[in-house]
């Protein structure tokens, strides 16, 4: 982790009509740091990942990236898009092109970059998380791990700088999430910088540099995962992690 | 009647706008008349086209048909034709049913209608009809096995009729008891009286007998029902110009008797023995 | 002189003047499919607008075309347009308006329909990916749509075949037309031409929407 800051949030808040999601967030992502976000459902986690790279405009607040704003319209964001790979729930890969031109259409086409360098970037991809002979295949020939795998792909070939991951692996049936976290904790080695929404407690531990509490849109605790997994400040967290624990002494 | 009107020009105009906003009504080949309502052409237009446009029926020989090499034929068109050579123009025919024949008059789309149109008062309010040169009664077919003789046999029975016929009004009128199952084609009358969909089929006299004749094991049973009813050209209201050529010159082929030799080419081979051509025919615009 | 039906078919011009028939139902199905399939993307993309005015709108002129009979519509583009203004629209040109009009309000519902069948994550995750609108547009919706549209709009081409049949009430000889004028001008030699003329015009009308039919397939299967 260094010291610059990556992305740098302050006074986020989000409306939707008359009901607010997100209530005043202050954030600062730094480069190379993993920063995962959690809390009980309908905290507006989703939100705020989605605010970080403009699929929602927030109500009031900035979003900076690398000191741009997030916020401006029109080709601007999409060139700052393209610095921030999103992963989310459902499987979004294109259900109408192949493995391969999932992963290269945005390259060529957006970034404009050659076919054959992409390509190449994607077949090393490809081979590191095991889908390179799926290639040729289409998204529904895949498992619901695949594709998780082939979309977190898709996002890298664009280099980003920025990687947001919202609960990928929620929609997964449990034997599949182990390869899909494996790939993200493997990036969080390589150094990538990263934001993290997630239901797996094990999984945010080993993952996360910080972690981030997030209850009724505000942040409640941004503590680092020791601290806040063994003694957590806030009641809210107490209450939240309990409902795990007690989940895992009658699995056990 | 009123309400009726405007409530056609309020769907037209709602159909002519999306036409404009679609951008279709400029592909169109649209002539626009000069007056806000459908215009006739009077007689020296017509000769000056060089063309007169008559409406006939394309499916019902012997009086209007065509023929397999695509020629219309029959006693209709037999006069269509005088009428054009008296006129010295080409004619154009325009295919029409029963139930549109009104309105391609009124519209103007036709100079004359002579689809054996039959002579009601209540046509008669929306077009104007010259002298008449056929007359008819009403006749019912019904199959052999369940001859249908007197119209009381009729009662609770399913008749077929055809969509804009004198068939349809005059039973609707005086045998309201009589289920009528209505077609708008006369092949489709036909058909349905065949395969048994329907007990009888009641139209003109003339169509039913000659129908009779080539069908096996069906008969007549009733040949002549209701009033005699006269059979004559039509033409768009208030078109008098065409109207008087036309009543002269029904009156001037009278003297040489065209009409009986308009049968003699297009209904004895059909009729055979089974009518008299002075029952059908009438010469000179004058029924006796 | 009853004769056997069959030989009905082969006398004269008949088999062409069918063939003739089934042309113009052809050309205005086929005329109108041409004028739909744009006018309905445009219009299916206006019914997916935001805009209350544009919903609104759409949604009354697909209501009115749906609710309309195909008849009256075309006797008021006939005979109403002449009666109303004046203008003297050939059967041709009435027809043709009718279908496009009927066309794109189907084509339209279809369009919106399989625009809004295409997930919201589609559109997120081509955005996430620094795709502008039209990119998402071109590269991920449209493709998509396409396919979902294909079989519909085949669908859509047999049956305006099929409705054309219609247009013989505005006086044009279509097919069906044809086949009643020779049964009717051969009913008293040929009782039985009816059974034939029509076993002809099923089989006319199947040949011309059985290729639509496999090439849809065929494009279908390619884009699988």
């Amino acid at each position: 982790m260094e010291d610059k800051i990556l992305l740098e949030i302050s006074g986020l808040v989000k409306r939707f009509g008359s009901e607010t999601v997100l209530n005043g967030i202050d954030l600062s992502v730094h480069k190379g740091e993993v920063v995962v976000v959690l809390g009980p459902s309908g905290c507006g986690k989703s939100t705020l990942l989605r605010c970080m790279n403009g699929l929602e405009p927030p109500t009031d607040g900035t979003v900076l990236l690398d000191g741009k704003a997030v916020t401006a319209d029109g080709k601007k964001i999409t060139e700052l898009r393209q610095k921030i790979g999103m992963v989310f729930q459902s499987y979004d890969l294109f259900p109408h092109k192949s493995i391969m031109d999932n992963i290269t259409l945005a390259p060529i086409k957006v970034q404009k970059r050659p076919k054959r360098e992409v390509e190449q970037d994607a077949q090393r991809l490809l081979k590191r998380v095991g889908l390179w002979e799926k290639r040729k295949a289409y998204p529904r020939e895949l498992s619901g791990g695949q594709k998780q795998r082939a979309a977190i792909i898709r996002a890298l070939c664009m280099n980003p700088e920025l990687m947001l991951f919202d609960e990928v692996t929620a929609a997964l049936d449990p034997e599949m999430v182990k390869e899909v976290l494996d790939v993200i904790l493997e990036l969080a080695e390589s150094g990538m910088t990263m934001v993290i929404v997630t239901h797996e407690m094990q999984f945010a531990r080993a993952v996360a540099d910080r972690i981030i509490f997030l209850d009724n849109g505000k942040i409640v605790e941004n503590s680092k995962p020791d601290e806040f997994f063994t003694n957590p400040k806030s009641q809210r967290a107490k209450d939240f992690l309990k409902t795990f624990s007690f989940e895992k002494r009658k699995n056990s | 009647m009123k309400l009726k009107n405007l409530f056609i020009k309020l769907i037209t105009l709602t159909v002519a706008s999306l036409l404009l906003i679609t951008g279709i009504a400029g592909c169109g080949n649209a002539k626009t008349g000069s007056s806000g309502t459908a215009s006739y052409r009077t007689i020296d237009e017509i000769k000056q086209s060089g063309k007169i446009v008559i409406g006939v029926f394309s499916d019902k020989a012997p009086f209007g048909y065509v023929d397999e090499n695509g020629k219309y034929q029959g006693y209709d068109i037999y006069f269509a034709e005088r009428i054009a050579k008296d006129l010295g123009v080409e004619v154009e025919y325009v295919s029409t049913d029963p139930a549109s024949r009104v309105e391609y008059v009124a519209t103007g789309k036709v100079d004359i209608i002579l689809a054996n149109f039959t002579v009601t008062e209540e046509r008669a309010k929306q077009v104007d009809f010259a002298l008449p040169y056929m007359k008819v009664m009403l006749g019912v077919v019904s199959p052999d096995n369940a001859l249908i003789t007197d119209v009381e046999q009729l009662n609770a029975k399913n008749l077929i009729v055809v969509k804009g016929t004198t068939a349809e009004t005059y039973f609707e009128k005086n045998y309201p008891d009589v289920s009528l199952q209505k077609y708008d084609e006369y092949a489709d009358a036909y058909n349905a009286l065949l395969d048994g969909r329907g007990d009888a089929f009641s139209t003109d006299n003339t169509e039913v007998l000659a129908w009779a004749l080539s069908n096996t094991g069906f008969t007549v049973g009733i040949d002549a029902l209701g009033n005699a009813d006269t059979i004559a050209p039509a033409v768009q209201k208030g078109n008098t110009t065409l109207l008087d050529w036309l009543n002269d010159e029904i009156e001037a082929l009278g003297e040489e008797n065209f009409f009986h030799a308009d049968y003699a080419a297009t209904l004895d081979s059909v009729y055979g023995k089974a009518a008299n051509p002075d029952n059908l025919v009438v010469e000179g615009g004058k029924v006796e | 002189m009853q004769g056997s039906g069959i030989s009905v078919l082969f006398m004269g011009k008949n088999l062409l003047r069918l063939l003739g028939g089934l042309w113009v139902t052809l050309r205005i199905s086929l005329i109108a499919v041409l004028l739909s399939i744009p006018l309905g993307l445009l219009f299916g993309m206006l019914m997916t607008l935001k805009s209350p005015v544009s919903r609104i709108v759409s949604r009354v002129y697909l209501e009115f075309i749906r609710i309309m009979p195909q008849l009256v519509l075309l006797f008021i583009a006939y005979f109403g347009v002449t009666r109303a203004f004046g203008w003297n629209l050939s059967g041709d040109t009435s027809a043709i308006i009718v279908f496009t009009l009927w066309g794109t309000a189907e084509m339209g519902d279809l369009v919106r329909s399989a625009l809004i069948s295409i997930p919201k994550h589609q559109y997120d995750s081509a955005m996430a990916l620094g795709m502008s609108r039209v990119q998402t547009f071109g590269y991920v919706v449209v493709p998509q749509t396409m396919r979902r549209l294909i079989p519909l709009t085949i669908n859509l081409t047999t049956r305006m075949i099929k409705t054309t049949s219609l247009v013989v009430l505005i006086g044009m000889t279509e097919v069906l037309k044809v086949g009643k004028q020779i049964i009717d001008a051969n009913r008293f030699d040929y009782p039985t031409a009816a059974l034939w003329v029509y076993g002809v015009i099923f089989l006319l009308y199947f040949l011309a929407c059985f290729p639509i039919s496999m090439l849809a397939r065929k494009l279908e299967k390619r884009w699988r």
